[in-house]
């Protein structure tokens, strides 16, 4: 278990197929919806602090693999490894435990609960209070204490001004970005992030990139983020994964990608 | 990052946002005033009115447990009734048979109805969706009978009388009971505020709004699930021992499905997810009934009616957030 990346040292995603022990190790992944194969046979490896961006068409399986990483889906063939250790089998809240957050493509915020309280079920592992505990009074510190981390993680996306207000009054662009504050509260070492930029109004687009690389580079994070954006993904990310029906068809440093005539001819009308 | 530098504008909390947080102005002000009320009001009306308020109060701890499981968790439960029953019960043949002192058959009912609870939810749970509603209608349908069966025990169809406690401190019986009441209530009322503001209550609104997000968060769902509708059934069972302290007598026909319908009416009335809804709740299916009683024989029932209509069409946030936005437009028109 490497913690995150030293500062100062080139982080590892300068060489694109992270040959230098992967953290993530996916072999074979299939799933199949009934007739369906979502995905098939998809290998991938994901090196400690890379960023890359997983693109694709419209159902090619971007989101199914985020769902098998994250145990919502059961696939039937093939292994997914975090640090060595086998994710198969496991329950999907135990996901968490392994180091593993990760957004959704469509808002996913809990509506009744102030966009503070969002952030704290983030660290919702990070805390020890039960019924018994909480009832009788016996949480003050632990509130204070993950009030706090949320406020500190609030401040750095630059929503503290909305702390105490519920996040369905918010312009969509800060919803995800509460999103991803959710997901960082729980601390993982790989961050999934699905469409983050999808419904940003195009102005917002570059600052968005902007903070997603911050992140990337102040906390060592390993981060796979799927786009359609090709402008976002170019802008972020100097490894490029692209799925079509469920094949991994390229896979490597960014402009090799994107000028792929595979890439180009499966993604026709997203690369321009 | 445009948005940002809009964020100073403080964006409507409360009505506007349509939010159902328990945000509430003068909380410590309406707290002080519903107290003092609460200690003044015993030694100005008379009985059979201490009585009726007795009942409120044991009410309210019923359907602040209800509102764990309907309101926070957003599963139904039909045996909150049988629950309440279990507690009277248990609380009332430890008195009448056994001669156990009034303070100490209340842990026991809790102890009883958390198991029961736990013991019901825990499969019940698991399976998701109208599963719970329909273990927890076998059990309310299942008690009254069970009850009319075990006489031994529990004096059969003729029910349970039980003698009143000795009041204390120069106070008549039953403003005895309303003190004993009282305090009980002020404690599971705290209770439910702690566990509503903190880590147990976040994980149950997650669940409730978008499980899938809140699992991958490692949030469990059978386990907060089961130990909410314990904690539920708990609140009932001991709102059941309170009521055989009020009411000094139990019977099977008290306990009925007819009760766990009233209840979920007074959680939905008085305003899911909220904490002030219990108490308004409580009011609504106790002292509306009892006051039209006193203008017509047929009123209870058409008035309750209408008002549970109502409620579901003009404030679908209950009472609570019916005074609530109220509360806020009074605010907002000051400032
Ligand atoms: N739970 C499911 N049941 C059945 N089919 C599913 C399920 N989830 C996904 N699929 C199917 O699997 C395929 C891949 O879907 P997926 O959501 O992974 O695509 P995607 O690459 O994320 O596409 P998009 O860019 O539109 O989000 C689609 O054909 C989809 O219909
Ligand atoms: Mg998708």
């Amino acid at each position: 278990m490497a913690g995150p990346l030293p500062e100062g040292r080139f982080p590892l995603s300068w060489f694109p197929s992270g040959p230098l022990g992967a953290l993530l190790e996916v072999r074979g992944l299939t799933m199949r919806f009934g007739g369906l194969t979502a995905l098939a046979g998809v290998d991938l490896d994901v090196g400690e602090g890379e960023l890359v961006g997983l693109i694709g068409p419209n159902g090619a399986g971007k989101s199914t693999l985020l769902d098998c990483l994250t145990r919502r889906c059961s696939p039937q063939e093939g292994s997914m490894r975090l640090g060595g250790q086998e994710l198969g089998g496991l329950p999907p809240h135990q996901v968490a435990g392994y180091g593993i957050a990760r957004t959704f493509q469509n808002a996913a915020l809990f509506p009744g609960l102030s966009v503070r309280e969002n952030v704290m079920v983030g660290a919702h592992r990070h805390g020890r209070a039960g019924f018994w505990g909480a009832a009788l009074g016996r949480t003050a510190a632990e509130e204070r204490g993950l009030g706090e981390q949320a406020d500190a993680l609030l401040e750095t996306f630059g929503l503290s001004a909305y702390a105490d207000h519920p996040p369905t009054a918010l312009p969509y662009g800060l919803t995800k970005r509460i999103e991803i504050a959710r997901a960082l509260a729980a601390g993982p070492r790989l961050l999934l992030l699905d469409e983050p930029a999808g419904g940003l109004a195009p102005g917002e687009v570059p600052a968005f990139a902007q903070l997603i690389a911050r992140l990337h580079r102040e906390r060592g994070l390993t981060i796979i983020v799927v786009e359609h954006h090709m402008e976002f993904v170019l802008a972020l990310c100097r490894r490029i994964v692209c799925l079509e029906l469920g094949h991994k068809i390229a896979d490597g440093p960014a402009q090799a990608v994107r000028n792929d005539p595979a890439v180009i001819s499966a993604c026709l009308g997203v690369v321009r | 990052m445009n948005a940002v530098a809009a964020g100073h504008r403080r964006l409507p909390v409360g009505h506007e946002a349509g939010d159902r947080r328990p945000d509430w102005p003068w909380r410590r002000t309406s707290l002080a005033l519903v107290a003092s009320a609460a200690v003044v009001l015993p030694f100005t009306l008379p009985p059979y009115r201490l009585f009726q308020l007795t009942l409120v109060l044991v009410y309210t701890v019923a359907l602040l447990g209800l509102d764990l499981v309907v309101g926070r968790s957003g599963r139904l439960s039909l045996g909150h009734g049988a629950f309440f029953g279990v507690g009277a019960y248990t609380s009332a043949v430890l008195i009448a048979q056994f001669g156990v002192p009034y303070p100490l058959t209340m842990p026991a009912a809790a102890l009883a109805t958390f198991g029961l609870g736990w013991a019901a939810g825990r499969p019940a749970l698991r399976l998701r969706g109208l599963y719970l509603a329909m273990v927890t209608f076998a059990v309310a349908v299942v008690l009254p009978p069970l009850l009319k069966r075990l006489a031994g025990l529990t004096g059969g169809a003729m029910g349970l009388t039980v003698p009143a406690p000795e009041g204390l401190l120069g106070l008549d019986d039953d403003q005895w009971v309303y003190f004993l009441v009282l305090m009980v209530t002020a404690a599971a009322f705290a209770g439910m505020r702690g566990l509503a503001g903190s880590r147990p209550g976040r994980a149950l609104t997650a669940l409730r709004e978008h499980p899938a997000a809140a699992e991958t968060l490692g949030i469990r769902a059978a386990t907060h699930m089961t130990a909410a509708f314990a904690w539920s059934a708990m609140y009932a069972g001991v709102a059941g021992a309170l009521y055989t302290w009020t009411a000094g007598f139990v019977s099977p026909d008290s306990f009925t499905l007819a009760l766990s319908i009233t209840l979920l009416a007074g959680v939905v009335i008085g305003g899911l997810g909220t904490l002030a809804g219990p108490v308004l709740g409580a009011f609504a299916v106790l002292a509306v009934p009892a006051v039209a009683q006193e203008f017509d024989p047929a009123a209870p029932g058409i008035v309750s009616g209408l008002l549970l209509l109502l409620i579901v069409y003009v404030a679908p946030a209950g009472l609570a957030g019916l005074l609530r936005r109220t509360l806020w437009g009074l605010l907002r028109r000051r400032a």
